[in-house]
């Protein structure tokens, strides 16, 4: 709120000084702007002349600061007739609809159909050049605006509750306009009225200089320009005062309005706002560590930790994650939503937004860290060694392009192929994946298939280049249940035919059951616990895998939901992060805990690990 | 193909709309074109004189007759004669309009040529240096009126400088390297605001492009990023940029009568302004229509634009 006072300022001081030099010019003992001085014409500055004259020897200084009066009493005069008349021809439109709306809306539209100064240059043919005319030809100019802003704006107010309860109680129209639709539409109209005030002195300069506006000897601006660009040889000077002024003026009428609209409409206001400052990279030293060598792990991450400047300060999302898969091997990560899952995934991909980026850690991929490879070798190995099934069909297939292009363009990416051979390869893609119909459907618009369909398209680019590593995050979170299924069976069948790894992120641990070898449970942030999928789930160590499961609705007991929520990242708190929501908690829990080994792959992090019984077998003894 | 008749029909209806309003305001105003025409000075003019011009005009008819007169012939494309010098307005539009539609096409260009690659690179680096400035030079360009920043430009670079002439007009097929050089003035003038308006909404429409899941899925392909910024950034934000730009052709459109007198450049401009000036309805009225006609054309292309350019569109 307070860079928006500090971009009001500027210019609201602007033209009140503008406002205040109109109005006071009378009284400022200036030289007559109308007098002619032949003998001194466009003599320079002198004292009584600070500007010098002008072609017939008028005083320069005064003649601008009348023409400020001349165009304020235009733009002012006519803008407010314009936003009077607008505002209660759309309002009666928007309210009574019908005959009213014709002849007040429809009618602006047509207006509307003309270009400003064709229409403005017509009224001057009918009336001849002046003031009254211009006044008259602005206000018909500018009335559409305030119709179609006060019309648009009536529509969507009238249908509102408080508006329909007095409606309900019997308060005429005049007064339900007066007293709830108007206050409700006054931010937009002084964002027309202020944009109108700006418009209107365009226009009005325009006509003068065109000699067809403000009649001489009237000081007018747009008449001085006129003037001095006969003379632009001898006084080149007298051009610019004028030029000047109504610049300076104009800019300050259009950043008034840009000011309010920010102010007004707070989501304008986000895309004009700085985003957050990209990152320096810092990727620019790869190969420097040394990579282990994690035999038959195609990934290994070690203590991954993602940090996010936010307005807040800095928040860790991902706070030292280590996990590996195995080639073929699939690895379920699971949590509730703020866990830090996707962003985990994220970061393999050199995917995270702007704000984010991994600060410690590695993730070595077939022998290179992911985390340190520049932007260019990363690119190299997504799409290609590494792929990504996202979330969401619906949104993460570009709409304006057919299907088959943006899996064609998947391969070409990677591969130097002819386009005709990528598209063969696409259309036994997208058999493979089993769009029926599938030479039509290459040429489909995303718009055109199912959210299922869409999401075999996204797992057919995925698997197009033959990656190494596959990505699901939550690939069937947004598809229907029938569709959940058949996606499912889809993945586990490719991957036991092309023996591709996969991260599965899911919120089911009834699918984790089904299609992973080994799970990590997330939890703010931290793993809590990792180990083989039968194992976890026969025992687990960690109350919150154990509330996680006794959470899955199952025919012989009913569903526990886990009281509370994740905190934000910027309120973890400081011992064990699940502490707080915990029916085990104990004082040492109070400590941070570090994530420990306990034999046959498993890992936990509780204090408590090692006395607690958890798990559906504690509940049933 | 329904969407394609229907924009096309409301567009018809439009211009006959327009066509109306014209007559009516010319016909309904209080005070006798003829009559107007004939005085000068406050002298009252000779009344056999008006009643030989009102016959002329067809003013002692009927005003549903007028009407009908006016329509067709607006349909057979024949605007009446100029009461000054007895032109046909038709010929005298035909002659140079292809002129105006050179200096606006040359200015649109201009306009899309650098509003879409800055707005594009102030929205991927938003909050830097470069949006920062272009921010500001933009609204300034926004401020400036064509007809200050045209005659500054002359006092600059013909005047001061002396690196082109002041303005005027050669055509193409005499000399084309002259007759490009004396366009490169007006038409950067005319696409100023263009350019602003342009780069504004480029830059808004990236922004919001920019996080969008399937740009996600853009760079998840590994594709280039330059390839992902053309064929998944600002082929998505081009849309609203184009409907955006036809809304705005209407001062473009505006702004080149300012422009051509300012710089001499023989297009409707000049007969427009003497017409004015002179009260030579018909060719007031023929210029109005023909440019205003051109406004609905313009917006009606770059919604059929938009339409090719979003397949959501076209399916309704």
């Amino acid at each position: 709120m307070r860079r928006l006072h500090a971009r009001l300022a500027l210019p609201a001081l602007l033209i009140l000084s503008l406002v205040v030099i109109a109005l006071a010019v009378p009284f400022l003992g200036l030289p007559n702007p109308v007098r002619q001085d032949i003998p001194n014409r466009l003599t320079g500055m002198a004292p009584g002349a600070p500007l010098g004259r002008d072609e017939f020897g008028r005083d320069v200084f005064s003649r601008l600061l009348w023409g400020a009066r001349t165009s304020l009493f235009v733009a002012f005069t006519a803008t407010t007739i314009a936003a009077l008349a607008g505002t209660l021809l759309g309002m009666l439109g928007g309210w009574f609809r019908g005959v009213a709306e014709f002849l007040s809306v429809r009618i602006a539209d047509v207006i509307l159909c003309f270009p400003p100064i064709l229409l403005a240059l017509l009224v001057v043919t009918i009336m001849g050049p002046g003031v009254a005319t211009l006044i008259l030809m602005l206000s018909v100019l500018y009335t559409p605006g305030f119709v179609r802003v006060a019309y648009g704006e009536v529509l969507s107010t009238r249908n509102q509750d408080f508006v329909t309860a007095m409606t309900a109680l019997g308060a005429t129209t005049p007064r339900i306009l007066a007293l709830t639709v108007l206050p409700n539409i006054a931010s937009p109209l002084l964002v027309q009225y202020s944009l109108t005030l700006g418009a209107a002195i365009v226009v009005e300069s325009g006509l003068s200089f065109l000699g067809l506006g403000v009649v001489p000897p009237t000081p007018s601006w747009g008449l001085m320009i006129r003037g001095a660009r006969a003379t632009m040889e001898q006084a080149p000077l007298l051009l610019l005062w004028p030029c000047l002024a109504l610049t300076v003026t104009i800019l300050a009428f259009n950043l008034l309005c840009d000011a309010l609209r920010d102010a007004f409409d707070p989501k304008s206001a986000a895309s004009v706002g700085t985003r957050p400052r990209p990152r320096l990279v810092d990727r620019f030293a790869p190969g420097l560590f040394p990579t282990r060598a994690d035999s038959g792990a195609i990934l290994s991450v070690r203590g991954l930790t993602v940090e996010i400047g936010t307005r807040r300060g800095v928040i860790r999302p991902v706070d030292d994650v280590s996990f590996t898969v195995g080639a073929g091997e699939t690895l379920a990560i699971v949590g509730e939503s703020g866990s830090g899952k996707s962003v985990t995934v994220t970061s393999l991909m050199g995917l995270l937004p702007a704000a984010a980026r991994p600060v410690a850690g590695e993730a070595v991929f077939e022998g290179h860290d992911l985390l340190r490879r520049s932007p260019d070798q990363l690119r190299a190995l997504r799409g290609a060694r590494l792929a990504m099934i996202p979330q969401d069909p619906m949104s993460s297939l570009n709409p304006v392009h057919k299907v088959g292009d943006q899996v064609v363009e998947a391969i070409l990416a990677h591969r130097s192929i002819a386009r005709p051979a990528a598209r063969a390869e696409a259309l036994a893609l997208f058999r493979r994946v089993g769009i029926a119909d599938p030479e039509r459907r290459l040429d489909a618009w995303p718009h055109e298939m199912s959210g299922g369909m869409r999401q075999r398209v996204m797992i057919a680019m995925a698997i197009a280049n033959r990656p190494a590593l596959l990505i699901a995050d939550e690939p069937t979170t947004a598809l229907d249940v029938t569709m959940q299924a058949q996606i499912l069976d889809l993945l586990a069948d490719l991957r036991r035919e092309t023996g591709s790894a996969l991260i599965f992120i899911t919120h089911s641990l009834g699918v984790v059951a089904e299609i992973a070898d080994t799970v990590m449970v997330m939890y703010a942030g931290q793993v809590v616990e990792q180990g083989p999928v039968a194992s976890v789930f026969a025992a687990p160590f960690h109350p919150y895998t154990a509330a996680l499961l006794a959470a899955v609705p199952q025919d012989d007991a009913a569903p526990e939901p886990i009281p509370g929520a994740v905190p934000p990242p910027h309120r973890f708190p400081q011992g064990c992060r699940f502490a707080p929501r915990c029916g085990h908690a104990q004082p040492p829990c109070g400590e941070a805990q570090p994530l420990r080994h306990f034999g046959n792959g498993r890992e936990v992090r509780c204090a408590r690990a090692g006395d607690l019984r958890l798990g559906r077998a504690a509940h049933d003894a | 193909m329904a969407y394609l008749v229907g924009r096309i029909a409301s567009s018809v209806v439009l211009a006959f709309a327009v066509a109306t309003i014209v007559f009516l305001a010319l016909h309904l105003v209080p005070g006798d074109p003829a009559e107007l025409l004939l005085s000068t000075g406050g002298i009252s003019p000779d009344p056999a004189a008006v009643a030989e011009l009102r016959e002329r005009l067809g003013l002692d008819r009927p005003l549903h007759v007028q009407y009908l007169g006016f329509l067709t012939g607006l349909l057979r494309g024949d605007l009446g004669r100029s009461l000054v010098d007895d032109y046909s307005v038709a010929a005298e539009i035909a002659l140079r309009l292809p002129r105006t539609l050179e200096l606006i096409a040359a200015g649109t260009i201009i306009a899309l040529a650098v509003g879409v690659p800055a707005g594009t690179y102030a929205a991927v680096h938003a909050g830097g240096a470069f949006d920062r400035i272009m921010s500001g030079v933009m609204a300034l360009l926004m401020a400036v009126p064509v007809f200050v920043l045209g005659t500054l430009l002359i006092l600059l670079l013909a005047q001061t400088l002396k690196l082109m002439p002041a303005g005027g007009f050669v055509p193409f097929w005499r000399d084309p390297g002259q007759h490009l050089l004396l366009l490169s003035l007006p038409a950067l003038v005319i696409g100023k605001g263009l350019v602003a308006i342009v780069f504004r909404m480029t830059r808004a429409s990236v922004l919001d492009i920019l996080p969008r899941d399937h740009v996600r899925t853009a760079r998840a392909k590994g594709l280039a990023e330059g390839r992902v910024l053309r064929a998944h950034v600002v082929r998505n934000a081009f849309g609203p940029v184009l409907t955006v730009l036809g809304l705005h052709m209407g001062s473009l459109l505006g702004g080149t009568v300012l422009v051509e007198y300012v710089f001499n450049w023989p297009g409707l401009s000049t007969p427009l302004i003497r017409a004015v000036e002179g009260r030579d309805y018909p060719m007031v009225v023929g210029i109005v229509l023909t440019v205003s006609g051109l406004f609905l054309l313009i917006n009606l292309v770059v919604d059929l634009l938009y339409a090719a350019l979003d397949p959501r569109v076209r399916a309704g």
